[in-house]
């Protein structure tokens, strides 16, 4: 069969084809309209200005490596002016960073970019291996995402910097819009997909450029480009929503690849029709690394528990009882009620910033949620965790908190 | 009198054998039937807050003969019947659409035997039956935004009968995803049109709980976040008419179990076809891949599914003043208020116009998929 030319420009031979829609294109051309799209985000979203100094998060992994990378690269075609830098946070799960952290570290030669490392046990005390070791498998992704979230804001801090970029791609956000509709979470929902998190928050502005980049275009630009990239798995797994979420989108790719791209434009637009009364509610700011958390520790695989969906089906179930037994006051006839349609009616308590009373991050709390998982790891008696777990607002990851620690007590004992 | 000797008595009345277990409650089929019947009736209550004297609202309830519609129908005609004999206002009325199912399958199902069984069970409605095609003279200018919609590759040829034009349009897109997709939108059009010309105020749709979820799931997979506000949602659908979801309490499995304790329904209702096994993934379309997981997941976990449609329900409608309408789906052309996104301006690039919305460009014929 004679070799297909190049659908862009009809020269050279195609050797890729193109996930997002089928396109066969030359190295070249590729490479240039993966570029060219990151561009067009960052100019269509104002995402820089002039002079901006830029932290990269890096992690080794392929997605932060290719920002790293085409940002580089941008930032000297089209004369962004950016200050750009490396940071990394050193998790300490031996065997899965210590090889991340040395790809890095030449990164730092090969783009000519400082670097900066912290380490979670010089922040923390507690590496995360210790932390597995601690409250075992399940759930260590909230440790993992709460720390790391506060990790990259202090490095950042500590730099003087305050815009750090992360490599989350179209697919993680795709993940996240259902899985977030999968919980029915609107808050999460309305944050999930914006470009530019926590701006009104934090001093320190987050921003993912390759939010419309395919991963598998990701890792074909890594690859054609020949970065170097360290390729692994968090030896840890996932939560069994953002699993469950995955699978679907894998399957939905095969049926159509642009539905990737389809669900991040829906989230949008859902984000933007989420009521304004409970788009702050509920969740403290720091839940925003939760929900980064998996998709953004280059996790890979989709191994459930499906403990986590299994605990909100007995919740939902509970409810749905309940609401059976409630009953039902009649309106007299001629009184014309309006629908109540959506969830107006309830009354939601306004979230206000503070900050963290021990570390001085910024918390809706007194106490921040990385102080308050530390209180819970730091006291030898695990069961006074549990108090602390119920004082916390987020419910969902103090049961689990609450169960571990009952598991771990009564394993020691 | 004594009291009757019963095995294991209905939880609710304790009058009757109990026959069905729903949501772990035992009951009559009697019982059974008021408790479904109370979850539709309930989203219907705003038809009815007028007095005696208010005006009757009309609604109109399209039938597939598919379980869940044919359900709702028997659900109102009880509550209707059993109105006008005890000589309490209606508050509402509803007229049956069937569009016939043989002109909108591939597989022309066969259907007058069920149609005859509805009009024999049902004889005080009044029930119109027209055929898919008819969408031409219920949407005079639908020959124009196809012509426009399949692009290059398609021609109308206005000298054919409409069975075929809209046969060669249908035939004319060449993914089951799209298919499918468009196939909904023409129907839905088709639906709201007739609503309009025989003067109802609403559409009822028999979407149960399961489908709405498979529905919500899908919408946003096809890029159609932003019409779930009335694809899933209770709301004012962009054409002027009210879409209501009554079967939104109600899963799947409990319609199912309506209908087999409701012997009028055994004519009527055409059964589902059970999913066939030896499709590739990639050979399904979005929707049908939707419906599958909502299955397979719902059998686990029914609630966290039935919870997407309630999560979907919230989204406030988005403000769509003098905003331009999809010429298509009336979906919103561009984003939402509020949403800076830059996905619409990638999709310029590829010279497409702009009276179509992004879920409708991404069906058209001409995609490259």
């Amino acid at each position: 069969m004679a070799p297909t030319a190049c659908f862009d420009c009809k020269e050279a031979r195609a050797v890729i084809i193109r996930p997002k829609n089928r396109h066969k294109l030359c190295r070249a051309c590729f490479i240039k309209v993966f570029e060219t799209e990151v561009h067009e985000t960052i100019i269509g979203t104002n995402l820089f200005f002039p002079g901006e100094r830029v932290a990269i998060g890096a992690s080794g992994g392929k997605d932060s490596t290719v920002l790293a990378a085409v940002l580089k690269t941008l930032n000297e075609q089209y004369n962004y002016g950016l200050d750009l830098c490396l940071l990394s946070i050193d998790e300490g799960i031996r065997g899965y960073r210590d090889d991340s952290l040395e790809t890095v570290k030449r990164n730092a030669l090969q783009y000519e970019m400082p670097l900066d490392i912290l380490g979670y046990s010089e922040l923390y005390g507690w590496t995360m291996d210790q932390v597995v070791e601690q409250v075992g498998k399940k759930g260590n992704c909230t440790y993992c995402g709460v720390f790391r979230r506060q990790a990259l804001d202090r490095g950042a801090a500590r730099l003087g910097i305050k815009h750090v970029v992360t490599g989350h791609n179209a697919d993680d956000v795709a993940e996240t819009v259902m899985m977030n509709l999968l919980r029915g979470d609107l808050p999460r929902l309305s944050r999930g997909t914006s470009i530019v998190t926590s701006s009104d928050a934090s001093d320190i502005k987050r921003s993912k450029p390759l939010k419309y980049a395919y991963e598998k275009e990701i890792v074909l630009y890594a690859h054609h480009r020949q970065l170097d990239y360290f390729t692994t798995e968090c030896i840890y797994s996932p939560e069994a929503f953002r699993g469950s979420a995955r699978t679907l989108i894998k399957d939905l790719e095969k049926i159509r690849p642009s539905s990737i791209l389809d669900i991040v434009k829906s989230g949008e637009d859902m984000a933007a029709l989420v009521p304004v009364e409970v788009r702050g509610a509920g969740k403290s700011k720091q839940a925003g690394a939760e929900e980064e958390s998996a998709g953004g520790c280059g996790s890979q695989n989709g191994r459930t528990s499906g403990g986590e969906m299994a605990a909100m089906e007995k919740q939902l179930t509970e409810n749905d009882a309940a609401e059976s037994l409630e009953t039902e006051i009649k309106i007299p006839n001629g009184v014309r009620v309006k629908p109540n349609r959506g969830p107006t009616g309830k009354a939601v308590k306004a979230q206000t910033i503070k900050h963290c009373e021990r570390c001085n991050y910024i918390s809706s709390q007194r106490i921040c949620k990385a102080c308050t998982l530390l209180d819970g790891l730091n006291r030898n008696r695990p069961k006074t965790a549990i108090e602390v777990g119920v004082g916390m607002e987020d419910e969902e990851s103090s049961s689990t908190l609450m169960r571990q620690m009952e598991r771990a007590q009564l394993s020691a004992t | 009198m004594p009291a009757k000797e019963l095995n294991k008595p209905c939880m609710e009345c304790q009058d009757a054998e109990f026959e069905l277990t729903v949501r772990k409650r035992q009951l009559c089929s009697l019982c059974f039937k008021r408790f479904i019947a109370h979850k539709v009736q309930s989203r219907l209550s705003v038809y009815r807050a007028f007095g005696l004297d208010g005006p009757k609202t009309q609604l109109l309830l399209p039938v597939s003969f598919g379980v869940s519609s044919s359900v709702l129908l028997h659900i109102l005609n009880t509550d209707r019947q059993h109105r006008l004999d005890n000589g309490r206002p209606l508050g509402y009325d509803f007229k049956i659409l069937v569009i016939e199912p043989s002109t909108v399958a591939a597989t022309g199902v066969p259907f007058d035997q069920n149609y005859e069984a509805l009009e024999k069970n049902f004889p005080m409605h009044n029930i119109s039956r027209i055929p898919f095609h008819n969408i031409f003279d219920y949407v005079p200018e639908m020959e124009e935004i196809m012509q426009e919609y399949a692009g290059t590759k398609f021609m109308d040829d206005s000298t054919r009968s409409n069975e075929e034009r809209l046969a060669a349009f249908r035939a004319s897109i060449s993914t089951p995803t799209s298919r499918t997709d468009v196939d909904t939108v023409l129907l839905t059009r088709l639906i709201v049109e007739f609503a309009k010309k025989s003067g109802c105020e609403s559409v009822i749709w028999g979407d149960s709980d399961s489908r709405l979820a498979a529905k919500a799931l899908a919408g946003v997979a096809k890029g159609r976040g932003a019409s779930l506000t009335w694809q899933v949602s209770d709301g004012m659908s962009p054409w002027g008419v009210r879409f209501e979801y009554p079967l939104r309490d109600l899963y799947k499995a409990e319609l199912l179990q309506y209908e087999s304790v409701c012997a009028e329904l055994s004519d009527i209702v055409i059964p589902d076809q059970p999913p066939s096994d030896n499709v590739l993934t990639k050979n399904l379309s979005i929707d049908e891949l939707m419906l599958r997981y909502v299955q397979n997941q719902g059998a686990k976990y029914p609630g966290v599914m039935a919870n997407v449609a309630r999560t979907a329900n919230k989204l406030n409608p988005s403000t769509t003043d003098n905003a331009p309408t999809c010429a298509l789906c009336a979906g919103l052309v561009g984003n939402v208020k509020g949403n800076s996104g830059v996905t619409v301006a990638n999709q310029a690039e590829d010279n497409h116009s702009s009276q179509f919305c992004y879920g409708c460009m991404r069906s058209r014929p001409e995609e490259l998929c």
